[in-house]
């Protein structure tokens, strides 16, 4: 699926499929780390194969640029190749990875920042009257998106890693090495100045959270 | 699947949108070149340690050189010390003397700082 493509409810078992990963792939991520670690480099594939899709994404949330998004998760994957010695058995190895893979996203974005728009240069999606209009409607979502990339560094990754995370705030702290309670005020910081950009999505959300955020969740893939 | 929404946070439609990504597969490449790229890292010679344990008594010895110097040259000074006594105006003649001596002293250490500076600016940009 083309990353800017319509929103189709397909979406709704990405966050149930990566906590599918970490807890169906932990017995196997740690016979892997343990073979690697002998020396059988081949082994190491597996875990690129298990978790190429939940670094892609990550980094893609980061940068929205799909060559850079692989590259940097490329990148997470070397480093992590090269510190799995470094992997303490006392988190999972998925908290470890993302950790390691948003230190990475967030380092190569420092050396080469992704091109943003100001915040208040971000196009303000159209009004409630168009919102049944399909094509309206993703791109009033695209918009918003492309927010989220001009908010301040230190509000956006913790946005970015809470949504990711499908709202965890446990999983993003921990994947930040940052305790609850900043990731919490950074993130309420984060989404206020997301709403006060786009005022009227708080209107709709009444009217339309209950028919959109929950049973688009449902939708089998 | 319920996502794991956290029952103190309020959503709204940002949260909709912004927990509704969509997926991104990655293309079909993506796992061979990676492994390719793992496999050059791990055929590439490994990095050869600093010899720790030969360079210790070198070390050891050189810092205690150092600090007998310092201990000694500190020893001689104020036993030197003790025998003069300064007047008001050689005080300040003196103080005149070492003002240069301030100067340099500073250009040096900002000289160091800026150093250290660009070294970290360079190693961010991964050019070290």
């Amino acid at each position: 699926m083309q990353p800017g493509s319509a929103g189709n409810g397909l979406t709704g078992s990405r966050g149930a499929l990566f906590e599918m990963h970490a807890a169906n792939s932990a017995a196997e991520d740690l016979a892997d780390v343990e073979r690697v670690l002998a020396g059988e480099v081949q082994t190491f594939e597996g875990i690129v194969r298990r978790w190429q899709g939940p670094l892609v994404n990550m980094a893609w949330r980061y940068c929205r640029d799909r060559g850079r998004a692989e590259e940097m998760a490329q990148e997470a994957f070397l480093r992590a190749w090269r510190g799995l010695e470094g992997w303490r058995r006392d988190s999972s190895f998925s908290t470890w990875l993302f950790a390691l893979a948003a230190n990475v996203f967030r380092s190569e974005l420092q050396r080469f920042p992704a091109v943003n728009v100001p915040l208040e240069d971000v196009a303000e999606p159209a009004g409630p009257a168009t919102q049944h209009d399909g094509l309206a409607e993703r791109q009033s979502d695209e918009a918003v998106r492309r927010a989220v990339m001009a908010l301040p560094t230190r509000y956006r990754e913790p946005v970015v890693l809470y949504y990711f995370h499908e709202m965890d705030v446990a999983a993003a702290s921990r994947t930040m090495g940052l305790p609850e309670g900043t990731v919490k005020a950074r993130l309420a910081r984060g989404r206020e100045m997301l709403r006060q950009r786009f005022p009227h999505l708080g209107e709709q959300s009444t009217s339309r959270l209950s028919s959109t955020l929950r049973p688009q969740k449902e939708v089998p893939q | 699947m319920k996502p794991n929404v956290k029952p103190e946070m309020d959503h709204d439609a940002i949260d909709r949108i912004l927990v509704a990504e969509e997926e991104l597969i990655p293309s079909s490449g993506f796992l061979a070149a990676t492994m390719e790229r793992v496999r050059e890292e791990a055929a590439r010679p490994k990095p050869i340690p600093f010899p720790w344990m030969r360079a210790l008594p070198g070390i050891v010895l050189a810092a205690a050189v150092l600090g007998w110097g310092g201990f000694e040259l500190a020893r001689t000074g104020v036993t030197a010390a003790r025998g003069f006594s300064f007047t008001q105006a050689e005080l300040a003649a003196a103080g005149r003397a070492l003002e240069p001596a301030g100067w340099v002293a500073l250009a040096l250490v900002a000289s160091l700082l800026s150093w250290l500076y660009s070294r970290r600016m360079a190693g961010r940009s991964g050019l070290l």
